[in-house]
């Protein structure tokens, strides 16, 4: 069954609940783009007081799960590191390359930019004083991530299949064409007064 | 009547006068101990004491992994102060990964004795009446100033070779105690300023404050989350730091006002 295992990790991060994001990945549309590119497996991580809206929404599925094997766990203290290498593409253990989709927390960005998985960065807009839009939409201009709201994320599906062949690598190298910049190292040297 | 009002005016113009000079001095000595030298050199062996302020899940995965991107030095940064807020697990045991799994690796010089982790009271907790915020503030200020002096009950006594107390540089990104932090490392530099001008006379107490001139620099990194706006610290801290870092170019050049050090845009600075 495993021998062509392609996954989808949502995470919506430990802080702030995001219901808005869990419906609309448990939806029968979603499922069904999910479908359509050949994934196998949804796992969602939903965070602490979403249980009860996870197992509501999962009950309201057509039986079958269109095809999606789906599971679901609450958080993961020790960091989601491992659940987002079953995203990563590995063809010993007979998986194919998947998706993450994650709320736009810094943690959870910068956990999928390091394993090379194509990212959808869906920003909660409920939350107040929301930088996290900026973040998302700057990190999409510069073609490391996808953006999405979280009301289209079917298309954002599709739009991170497109994702790898682009997706520039991780973490930034300063080339020669770009500006060269003072380095944290450096600057704490020059603090510290050493020259070299 | 006429005499009274004019001793009136000579009482308002020699208080006028010399608050004036009051707020000239202050001012002057302020400006003067905030724009302290770092040393003009300093050879590869020497100690130095590296203070980290660490807080909240964001702010800490954000410093550690800009650690490891700029290749930390242990035994360049020969001693390290994480601070960490009361009840932030998370960020001490982040800390204890990053000497024990990452910085053992990299140096076999490098003791257990080389770091210390020290927890200060949180200036305001979530759900706290803002009544009694002000008062926990100051408990969380003055810690940090313990800290900082490295009088904190849970700091053990620094390595020998270490001079002074006082951290060489302070790192930060930018949680609350950041806040706390900076500025008391900033009223230390002017406290140690002004107390200069009274001991001048002792050549020992001299060399004292002659190292002190350069300690307490303060590094304020800009969450990478930052795109376009401030954070809150950044904001209340943007006059205050010595350096201030941007990851993202919308941020280059702010300062507080004409006339001020301005932000750096140094680029990503994370993994």
């Amino acid at each position: 069954m495993t021998s062509s295992m392609k996954l989808c990790f949502v995470t919506v991060g430990a802080t702030a609940s995001f219901h808005l994001l869990l419906q609309a990945i448990l939806d029968e549309s979603f499922l069904v783009a999910l479908r359509e590119h050949e994934y196998t497996h949804l796992l969602v991580q939903y965070g602490k007081d979403s249980q009860t809206l996870f197992e509501e929404s999962l009950s309201k599925l057509p039986s079958g799960n269109c095809g999606i094997e789906i599971n679901g766990f609450d958080f993961n203290h020790a960091g989601l590191d491992s659940e987002m290498r079953l995203a990563q593409a590995n063809s010993s253990e007979g998986r194919s390359g998947g998706l993450i989709i994650s709320h736009a927390g810094t943690g959870s960005i910068l956990g999928a930019l390091r394993l090379g998985v194509p990212l959808v960065v869906v920003p909660n807009s409920t939350l107040k004083d929301n930088h996290q839009e900026e973040l998302a939409r700057e990190l999409q201009k510069q073609g490391y991530v996808v953006a999405s709201k979280y009301q289209d994320l079917s298309t954002a599906v599709k739009r991170a299949e497109a994702l790898p062949s682009r997706m520039l690598t991780w973490p930034p190298v300063n080339g020669i064409g770009q500006r060269r910049h003072r380095t944290l190292a450096q600057v704490v040297s020059d603090e510290m007064g050493f020259l070299d | 009547m006429y005499l009274s009002l004019n001793s009136l005016m000579w009482l308002l113009l020699f208080g006028g006068v010399t608050g004036l000079t009051a707020v000239t001095l202050l001012f002057y000595a302020l400006s003067t101990s905030q724009n302290t030298n770092v040393p003009k050199w300093r050879a590869r062996s020497t100690p130095t004491h590296l203070l980290v302020v660490l807080g909240s899940g964001g702010h800490t995965a954000e410093m550690f992994s800009m650690l490891r991107r700029m290749n930390f030095d242990p035994s360049k940064y020969t001693y390290r102060t994480y601070v960490v807020s009361s009840g932030d697990n998370f960020s001490a045991a982040k800390a204890v990964e990053f000497e024990t799994e990452y910085l053992r690796h990299k140096s076999i010089d490098n003791p257990a004795e080389s770091y210390t982790i020290v927890t200060v009271p949180r200036a305001r907790r979530v759900h706290q009446s803002y009544l009694t915020a002000p008062f926990s503030t100051l408990n969380s200020f003055w810690a940090c100033l313990l800290v900082l002096r490295g009088r904190h009950a849970d700091q053990k006594p620094l390595p020998a070779s270490m001079i002074s107390p006082y951290p060489d540089t302070i790192l930060t990104n930018g949680p609350a105690t950041a806040v706390c932090i900076v500025l008391a490392a900033r009223l230390l530099r002017l406290y140690n300023y002004i107390g200069g001008f009274f001991s001048s006379k002792d050549p020992s107490q001299k060399h004292g404050l002659e190292s002190t001139h350069y300690q307490l620099r303060t590094v304020f990194i800009e969450s990478w989350a930052r795109v376009t706006t401030l954070s809150l610290s950044g904001k209340i801290l943007l006059p205050f730091a010595d350096r201030f870092l941007v990851q993202w170019p919308a941020l280059e050049g702010l300062r507080a006002w004409k006339g001020m050090r301005k932000t750096e845009y140094v680029g990503m600075l994370v993994d």
